[in-house]
């Protein structure tokens, strides 16, 4: 059932286990709680696009290495911010890992996740809603690679020596190629429509919702 | 409303069940046994699998629902020195001068016990003990009519099925190891760690064939040009007919197995088919990487071959020799020398060092060239997979964009085939890399020029004792650490204290020695697992040195 027992370094005990959730989940409400001008509809679309992408990560799961969640950080972060896009990752990690398997390894896919997140929101991969897709593809490649390795750190409990660490990064190429290779697919295929969606709904949101006396007025 | 009604279906894809032991699975049904490995072949017994595990300090036996995976049974002996790996027999009920016996499984140990269960429950009907040098029982036994014939560490053991009670004993003077028993109509057959068969007659007379230096660790095949057994040496092994050598082979041989008039053999080189009718003659060979339990399924097609790979990237490979063998992968793959088990309605189940039992009912591995149509596939090694289909769709559909001049959809679907085709080249891919870095992680080593030339290229063992070194060289056949170190004490007169943790088992104490407790080293390297899992090569240096 745990198929990343042994892959990514050793599992937590329940103590261990309650710490990293609730510094999770902690982190997610932190960043989710300013700005504050979060409506109904906002939250509903933040789940679904989270909820879409763990379900991603589980329906893709016997596919080696294959991430969509990669570029969706990307763009999460470049269409909603650094702080919604980073609360995205984490939780998106979090929900699928309650399927996946639980361990040490959710803290550097989180934080991996999340800092591609952050990484997206400062480099200007959406004007409006049109990808810069040229820009997207070496950004996706370049995070992909880089995520790998990050979430490799996870195993240095397990082994001896740095150069022990670095055939482990040497054996997972191959895997670190199929994760570039998916984020260009996912790139091409998902990033255009999920940018066009994310700036439909964040500018439903951004229209002045009127209320009050200006409602009597206008009336 | 539009939103809600997508996170719905949204949460629901999360609910998709994955393979577990979980009742209501159609596709079957997997359980992590937290305990060691599995090395031998699960066996179907009625509606029930049953596996055994071993490697750490809780080996057990289990018995499961083959349907479900609701577990029936367990049963334990916590006095076992590990690693268990003599394989599990099912003994049908019947009746003989010992007297009557029902339904059992019977189970042999390294504390040297042998111990039949009640399939219903588990229960222990009789247990019957041999002895122990380090270890204890290792090899197949063998149903010799009412009796079971035991390779017990240093001899052979007969029992009545019926309750246990001994009825033959033989002493040899060489130690065995997995050397399995073969029942003829005379006599019984089985090797040792000295490279000798011994023919044993069921009055207890002892005959031998002397082959060479070198271990045979698989009950002797019978044929009727003579009998086969496949000696493995330091360099590699030789297969043997009686005493005469057939055949220079790879190292760390397979269990052997006579199909018909054929016989499977296997190396971590190749895989082997030799049909043995007035001499034995070479059928056919593949490059294949196997060490353990050579497994046979029959089919409507014939009977197929599946072999056990025993290299990181694991499976099984299934095929006949001398044509492409296919991989089969599971979800756990690892280091693997426990067969493939098949059971009714299409049940197979397996399971491999990462210690989960697997049980699939599967329908999709579309079983073909088996031994009685080998002919019919020996022209055509490829076969069609769904996978294929998808590249030939998008081949299509890319065609049809570039005639169209769809740029866009020209590159989704381009960059689609690539990844498609890098996921089915992966397994591949990774294998070949992983053997390229593996070149470059070999250790320093720990060759000292001093030790004499006879020595280069087999197992040595260096004790470093307060009182001085001590080095034991030209040893072999040895896959792990604590066998190797245990085959070294023997041979040194230095007597070796362990205790089993949860971690696994630990050296206390060489000759009484235990200072701040010890510590060793495989071709100067430290590794980070424990001495029951750390492999060893067949030209490793073993030292050991106070922590």
């Amino acid at each position: 059932m745990v198929m990343t027992d042994g892959v990514h370094g050793a599992a937590l005990g329940p103590v261990e286990m309650l710490v990293l959730n609730v510094i999770l989940i902690s982190f997610s409400f932190f960043l989710l709680c300013r700005p504050t001008q979060s409506a109904k509809r906002e939250i509903l679309v933040l789940t679904s696009i989270t909820t879409a992408a763990a379900a991603s990560r589980i329906l893709l799961e016997p596919f080696p290495n294959v991430q969509p969640l990669t570029v969706m950080c990307l763009v999460m972060g470049a269409s909603l911010g650094a702080r919604r896009g980073m609360a995205f990752a984490v939780m998106a990690t979090m929900l699928s890992n309650i399927v996946l398997s639980h361990g040490l390894w959710t803290f550097f896919q989180a934080t991996g996740w999340a800092a591609i997140a952050f990484a997206g929101s400062k480099l200007n991969l959406l004007l409006e809603s049109k990808v810069d897709m040229k820009r997207l593809i070496y950004s996706a490649v370049t995070a992909s690679v880089i995520f790998d390795w990050w979430v490799s750190l996870s195993v240095l409990s397990t082994l001896t020596t740095v150069t022990d660490f670095g055939i482990y990064l040497l054996n997972g190429l191959p895997f670190d190629a199929i994760h570039a290779i998916a984020s260009i697919a996912s790139a091409v295929w998902i990033a255009p429509y999920l940018a066009n969606l994310l700036h439909v709904e964040t500018a439903a949101l951004e229209e002045s919702i009127p209320t009050g006396e200006a409602d009597v007025i206008t009336a | 409303m539009k939103w809600t009604f997508v996170v719905f279906c949204l949460l629901s894809c999360l609910l998709v069940p994955q393979s577990s032991a979980e009742a209501g699975n159609q596709d079957g049904w997997e359980i992590d046994l937290k305990n060691g490995y599995i090395s031998t072949k699960p066996i179907f017994v009625d509606d029930q699998v049953i596996v055994r595990t071993s490697g750490d300090d809780r080996p057990h036996v289990y018995s499961f629902d083959v349907q479900t995976g609701v577990e029936n049974w367990r049963f334990s002996n916590p006095n076992s020195t590990n690693n268990d790996m003599s394989p599990l027999l099912h003994i049908k009920s019947g009746q003989g001068e010992c007297g009557n016996w029902s339904e059992l499984i019977l189970v042999a140990w390294t504390d040297g016990r042998v111990t039949a269960l009640d399939p219903d429950d588990g229960s222990l009907v009789w247990s019957a003990k041999t002895e122990v040098i380090t270890w204890g029982i290792t090899g197949a036994m063998a149903q010799d009519g009412e009796t079971i014939v035991v390779p017990t560490r240093q001899g052979l053991s007969r029992f009545c099925l019926s309750d246990g009670s001994q009825n033959l004993r033989v002493d040899l003077p060489q130690l065995g190891w997995r050397n399995g028993i073969t029942v003829t109509e005379n006599s019984y057959l089985l090797g040792n760690e000295e490279g000798v068969l011994n023919i044993v007659s069921k009055d207890g007379n002892v005959t031998n064939i002397s082959l060479g230096n070198g271990m045979v660790r698989h009950p002797p095949i019978v044929t009727p040009s003579g009998i086969i057994s496949h000696l493995q040496t330091s360099s590699g092994s030789s297969i043997y007919l009686d005493d005469v050598l057939i055949s220079d082979e790879g190292k760390s041989p397979a269990i052997p197995i006579k199909v018909g008039e054929e016989i499977f053999f296997g190396t971590s080189d190749s895989i082997s088919v030799w049909k043995c009718e007035n001499e034995c003659v070479l059928q056919g060979r593949s490059e294949f990487y196997t060490n353990g339990e050579i497994t046979v399924q029959e089919t409507e097609n014939g009977s197929m071959l599946w072999f056990p790979r025993n290299t990181q990237q694991g499976g099984w490979g299934y095929g006949i020799p001398g044509n492409e063998i296919t991989t089969f992968s599971s979800n756990h793959d690892t280091y693997t020398t426990a067969g493939m088990a098949f059971g009714p309605n299409g049940a197979m189940a397996f399971g491999n060092d990462a210690g989960v039992l697997q049980v699939i009912f599967e329908e999709e591995i579309q079983v073909t060239g088996g031994l009685d149509n080998k002919s019919g596939n020996e022209g055509s090694p490829f076969q069609v997979q769904p996978a294929h289909f998808l590249i030939v769709a998008l081949l299509l559909g890319l065609a049809n964009s570039i005639y169209k001049s769809n740029r866009d959809l020209t590159n989704k679907l381009a960059v689609l085939l690539i990844l498609v085709v890098a996921i089915l080249a992966l397994p591949w891919v990774s294998e070949v890399w992983s053997k390229e870095v593996d070149k470059l992680s070999e250790g320093p080593g720990d060759w000292d020029d001093n030790w004499p030339d006879e020595w280069e290229g087999t197992q040595i063992v260096v004790f470093e004792l307060p009182d001085g070194e001590i080095i034991i060289g030209e040893l072999s056949g040895h896959d792990y650490v604590e066998q190797l170190t245990d085959a070294a004490a023997l041979e040194a007169g230095i007597t070796v204290e362990k205790q089993s943790y949860s971690i696994g088992t630990m050296i206390v104490s060489f000759d009484g020695h235990e200072l701040e407790g010890w510590e060793f080293t495989i071709d100067g390297e430290r590794t980070p697992v424990g001495i029951s899992q750390a492999e060893v090569s067949e030209d490793s240096v073993v030292r050991w040195s106070a922590a």
